[in-house]
């Protein structure tokens, strides 16, 4: 009895979860007419590229797609490696204020975007980063929480490593790269597809950074088109999103036990 | 003098690239939050010092308490919803097994994916005319809601689409805590003769109490800090219906160039963000 209550609850709320991405996808694939066709279709009746060809050919989708990449990668490449650095000189230095570093690290976890969102676009205009991509990397790449979890994972090094490295002759610099590094793959890892998936998702920074069409990102040009003056057509608009959420459908299915680990270091262990 | 040899010998230096994009995204951005409000400025012309008075323009705007008002509407319909849907798919979902974690995985995907292209699929779904929705209610011989035209049917939208995007958290939240409970208590339970709603709610309830402070605490600070969710379903409108203050704000700077003013919302703002976070810090200190 309790078993058929709770399929029955997991089948209603897959519905709700999964209906506006599949009735999305579905209707991406429609042609223009059946998109506004009434009533409406659950499957497409004759599924059509219509969509996807005109997102990529009049929307622009290849040029959004390759800014999007060009910020993603780079960003991440770039937060990783202050990340790592910064959790092994915080977990293992000893210089004046190592405690009031790491302090200040944990109260950065609560300063969301959306906060210094004005400043940060006087900062970024001063620096004559405004629609320029670096706009869009620099002001992203200290990320509060990759630098937390950097932090907690160094803190797991035993000292005796790096101690007998030195005894052997290693100097600071061969000890990181040489001993600290690859002991850090999965916390690289980890970094990498958070950092990544961040910044392929972000929306305020491109908003406040770009305005000039020709260095969108994917999700600053899908927002922008739905506003647009004459309306794009909605199975443009929908085969746009579907392309978006691909890589992170991609990325979650490849990498789900770092995502399920990070939820339950970070939801659980600060 | 700096002395190289001992900023490498003492690690400091593996700090400082990460130090020096702290300071300049991060910390000048807060303290200029500070002192900036003090001064009338449109980008244009030299910001000039007018004392208090944003902050005095600030109490008397209607359109900023509106904004605020409005964050505590939206959190009184989602933080329900928020509360109690996760925790019921961890209680379904939190034994390991194959269909589990595919079902996870599944109501985890909204939480990753881009705001915006979430969004935007929940708008074609609420759209007025062509809308899945409507189409549904007009089926039942109901009639179609304006979804996102009429000030309470987009409050509540907008509550909903909050719901479906954060449960895969907050539920992965409630199922860490669910399986740090050991079987034992249930066990005890059961022996002394409980059935299964009153083991629910005489054990496995109370004993999940710091899970249940941190759900809400992200809960909440997720509502207040929604941008892209608001600013693609509704703009913030129809009106200032659905106008929170991080869209008030950002409307204020780069629509109508009230920088100064901006930035003394921005006080405001950080002020209250810091409240919860040290809900939040209370909570992850008492376990």
């Amino acid at each position: 009895m309790t078993k058929i209550v709770k399929w029955i609850f997991l089948i209603v709320a897959l519905v709700f979860y999964m209906l506006p991405v599949y009735y999305s996808i579905a209707s991406s694939f429609k042609s223009l007419q059946e998109v506004y066709n009434y009533p409406p279709t659950v499957f497409p009746s004759s599924p059509t590229l219509q969509g996807y060809r005109e997102a990529i050919k009049n929307q622009d989708l290849l040029t959004y797609l390759k800014n999007t990449l060009f910020v993603s990668l780079v960003a991440t490449i770039i937060t990783v490696l202050i990340c790592v650095m910064a959790g092994y000189g915080l977990a293992k230095g000893t210089f004046l204020g190592k405690l009031a570093l790491n302090r200040l690290v944990v109260m950065t976890l609560f300063i969301s975007a959306q906060v210094i969102m004005v400043p940060l676009f006087v900062i970024i205009k001063r620096l004559g980063l405004i629609n320029n991509l670096w706009g869009l990397i620099l002001p992203a790449v200290y990320t509060p929480t990759g630098m937390f979890t950097a932090i907690q994972y160094m803190k797991d090094i035993p000292d005796e490593m790096l101690e007998s490295a030195k005894i052997d002759g290693a100097n600071e610099w061969q000890i990181f790269w040489k001993i600290v590094m690859p002991l850090s793959q999965p916390l690289v890892a980890a970094l990498a597809i958070f950092s990544f998936t961040w910044r392929w998702n972000d929306f305020v920074l491109p908003l406040l950074v770009v305005n000039k069409r020709s260095l969108y990102t994917l999700q600053l040009a899908l927002a922008v088109i739905q506003g647009e003056y004459g309306g794009v057509p909605w199975n443009t608009i929908l085969a746009f999103s579907t392309l978006t959420i691909i890589p992170t459908l991609i990325i979650f299915l490849l990498f789900q036990r770092f995502f399920m680990r990070g939820i339950m270091a970070g939801g659980l262990k600060y | 003098m700096i002395d190289l040899k001992n900023l490498v010998k003492s690690r400091f230096i593996f700090v400082l690239p990460a130090l020096i994009f702290l300071g300049i995204f991060i910390l000048i951005p807060i303290i200029s939050i500070f002192a900036m409000s003090f001064y009338s400025w449109d980008l244009l012309r030299p910001p000039k010092f007018i004392g208090w008075n944003n902050f005095k323009l600030m109490i008397g705007d209607k359109w900023f308490w509106n904004s605020i008002w409005v964050s505590i509407k939206l959190l009184i319909l989602t933080v329900p919803m928020t509360f109690f849907v996760p925790l019921a798919l961890a209680l379904a979902l939190y034994k390991e097994t194959g269909s589990s974690k595919i079902l996870r995985a599944l109501f985890y995907w909204p939480y990753m994916m881009p705001a915006v292209a979430g969004t935007t699929m929940w708008k074609w779904l609420l759209s007025y005319d062509l809308g899945l929705l409507n189409y549904f209610l007009k089926s039942l011989g109901l009639s179609p809601v304006g979804w996102l035209l009429k000030p309470t049917p987009a409050l509540f939208s907008i509550a909903l689409l909050r719901t479906w995007a954060m449960t895969g958290l907050l539920m992965m939240m409630f199922i860490t805590g669910l399986q740090n409970i050991s079987e034992e208590y249930h066990e005890a339970a059961k022996i002394d003769g409980a059935n299964k709603w009153q083991i629910f709610w005489y054990v496995t309830f109370p004993l999940l109490k710091n899970t249940n402070l941190l759900v809400l605490t992200t809960a909440i600070a997720h509502v207040f800090r929604d941008f892209a969710g608001i600013y693609v379903l509704t703009g913030g409108g129809p009106g200032y219906s659905t106008m929170v203050t991080p869209l008030y704000i950002y409307n204020s700077a780069f629509t109508q160039f009230r920088i100064g003013y901006a930035y003394a919302m921005s006080v405001v703002f950080l002020l209250i963000s810091f409240v919860i976070a040290v809900m939040t810090l209370r909570v992850r200190e008492t376990k």
